[in-house]
């Protein structure tokens, strides 16, 4: 019996028949793999490989070579950094450089409305669209000119990804010795008590500033809030504590480490800053 | 068979033994497993005629991916995963193994580097090797499959990147590692959860150290592995994909409603239609 014939083929059946005749095609008239697209192959890989050595001899040579000294920051950073030391306060968190896009997202979006956004929102869309694209364009053309669309999301994906990584990469780190310089000022304009004093040190160098804001000085790294006026809030020296010892315990979900390292002292006057910052007027 | 009407000389009998002590375990092998065959198949299928240098981009992060691969054994052979004070210097034992292999170690110093910069190649050639496949449209039919499984070698890559940051446990390290796990932690329901696992803990110790090691160097790797083997086996049973600006292979523009090609040697009617006078005026049936 024969089958009802249709005006159109479905799109399953073009599809079938267009790489049908690809692989007629190649059959037909391609070229084999070896020798001649592995000769292609075999010189990028080797261009690859140079670069590698490459940035590994500029790595060292630049630092060590120089200065005889790993710690010196040469062109690529230096060789070796300072051990791991959890009891350290001065630090600026900072990935390696293809995750500066994800690192720069979260500057945009604050703590605590819109970090979560940032933190998992975008990601987990843009991860989706990525693994969707060959179920979103079914379409079998392939020429970039016929397909604008998907021409011009591509381009402003890369230079949105491009933007985020260089922003991230330029972003401003608030070094210990240059917030310190802020302390005079903020003791004045925020008519700090002088309980206050040992805690606004503090604050200047035990790294808050690599992610907060202060006064116009500091980081505002990953969401990071304000706390020019934190004070004001009257969330009480016990709240502070809590706080400062494990973040998350008492906002579920912050990011902010936890800083029980510093003693319980050191907490303490900490706290007592933060509860007289009422902020500058 | 050839029959020899003389008696076979001296050198040709030689070369005939020789042949055969070549050809024996490869025969035995291909009876057996079929995987010389395999290798046949791989080297000398065809590919498009016109295929260009961006399609290099994906074997070219294969070599990265390589190179990794090696300097990771080799680095491995010299680390120390201990976040553990050493008695003697009062320094963390896995700084110090970082330090020993960059200043030590022969060679281990261009082995370091080599991990250390072959990652950012092995990720940046994963980005234009996407590139290429998306301004060429090679995700398409029949390759939707394979599309994912590159995005899944990306993202492999990446927790590569972020797990094996940790392993020199310098200040950059530790910190980027605190902050990286607490953003982890920030995602629901599973985030907290997550967080918890990656640290061993609630905070980040010697644990999360041997926790990333073994991530690093066990799981992620194997996982990429074999994503490559898959991702590999797709394109050759799939087929490269001409250029899309080729009309030769691959076939050209459906939507062009282009006429049945004229093949050189073939004599057949030229059809009539928009596309016939074009073929008629480049004999060689090429549009």
């Amino acid at each position: 019996m024969a089958a009802i014939p249709r005006e159109k083929p479905t799109r399953t059946e073009e599809e079938q028949a267009e790489f049908a005749r690809y692989k007629a095609d190649v059959k037909a008239r391609g070229k084999p793999f070896y020798p001649y697209a592995m000769f292609h192959d075999t010189i990028m890989s080797l261009v690859v490989v140079f670069t590698i050595v490459g940035l590994a001899v500029i790595w060292k040579w630049s630092s060590w070579g120089v200065t005889h000294d790993p710690t010196h920051k040469g062109l690529l950073g230096p060789v070796v950094d300072p051990p791991a030391n959890p009891g350290t306060t001065s630090f600026v968190p900072r990935p390696d450089w293809y995750f500066y896009f994800l690192f720069y997202l979260l500057r945009i979006f604050k703590w605590p409305e819109s970090v979560f956004l940032g933190t998992v929102g975008v990601p987990t869309i843009a991860l989706t669209l990525l693994i969707a694209l060959p179920f979103l364009d079914r379409r079998l053309v392939r020429r970039p000119s016929a397909r604008p669309v998907a021409m011009v999301a591509g381009v402003l994906t890369i230079l949105s990804m491009a933007i985020l990584t260089w922003k991230g990469a330029t972003a401003q780190e608030a070094l210990a010795s240059e917030v310190k310089q802020n302390i005079p000022r903020w003791k004045a304009q925020e008519h700090l008590p002088p309980a206050a004093y040992p805690g606004v040190e503090l604050f200047a160098t035990a790294g808050c500033t690599a992610c907060h804001t202060y006064d116009g000085a500091g980081g505002s790294n990953l969401g990071a809030p304000d706390l020019t006026d934190i004070g004001s809030r009257n969330l009480g020296i016990a709240f502070q504590e809590a706080h400062l010892k494990c973040p998350s315990c008492v906002n579920p979900g912050s990011p902010m480490p936890p800083f029980a390292s510093l003693g319980p002292e050191r907490i303490h006057q900490l706290a007592i800053f933060l509860e007289a910052s009422k902020g500058t007027h | 068979m050839a029959t020899f009407r003389r008696k076979p000389s001296k050198g040709e009998l030689r070369r005939q033994r020789a042949e055969e002590i070549v050809m024996f375990p490869l025969d035995w092998l291909e009876e057996r497993s079929g995987l010389i065959g395999g290798v046949k198949y791989f080297l000398f299928r065809n590919v498009p005629s016109d295929i260009n240098w961006m399609q290099t981009l994906g074997s070219a992060a294969l070599t990265a991916f390589i190179v990794q691969a090696v300097t990771g054994v080799i680095l491995a052979m010299y680390y120390t995963p201990s976040a553990a004070t050493d008695p003697h210097t009062g320094q963390p034992v896995a700084w110090e193994s970082i330090v020993n292999i960059s200043d030590n170690v022969f060679m281990g110093w261009l082995v370091r580097g080599m991990h250390r910069w072959g990652a950012s190649v092995f990720i940046i050639l994963m980005f234009l090797h996407m590139g290429r496949v998306f301004l060429f449209g090679a995700y398409k039919y029949p390759r939707e499959l394979n599309w994912i499984v590159g995005v899944l070698i990306l993202l492999m890559g990446m927790l590569e990147g972020f797990t094996g940051y940790l392993l020199p446990w310098d200040q950059t390290a530790y910190w980027a590692t605190v902050v990286g796990i607490n953003l982890n932690g920030t995602a629901p329901i599973l985030g907290p959860w997550l967080a918890q696992f990656l640290r061993g803990g609630q905070e980040i110790s010697g644990e999360t150290l041997t926790r990333f090691y073994s991530l690093h160097m066990l799981v992620i790797p194997g996982a990429i592995i074999a994503l490559i083997t898959l991702h590999l086996y797709l394109v050759v049973r799939l087929g490269v994909t001409s250029p899309p600006w080729s009309k030769d292979a691959a076939g050209g523009d459906p939507e062009e409603a282009e006429p049945e090609r004229l093949r050189p040697g073939l004599t057949r009617p030229v059809p009539r239609g928009a596309g016939a006078s074009a073929m008629q005026a480049e004999p060689g049936g090429r549009q």
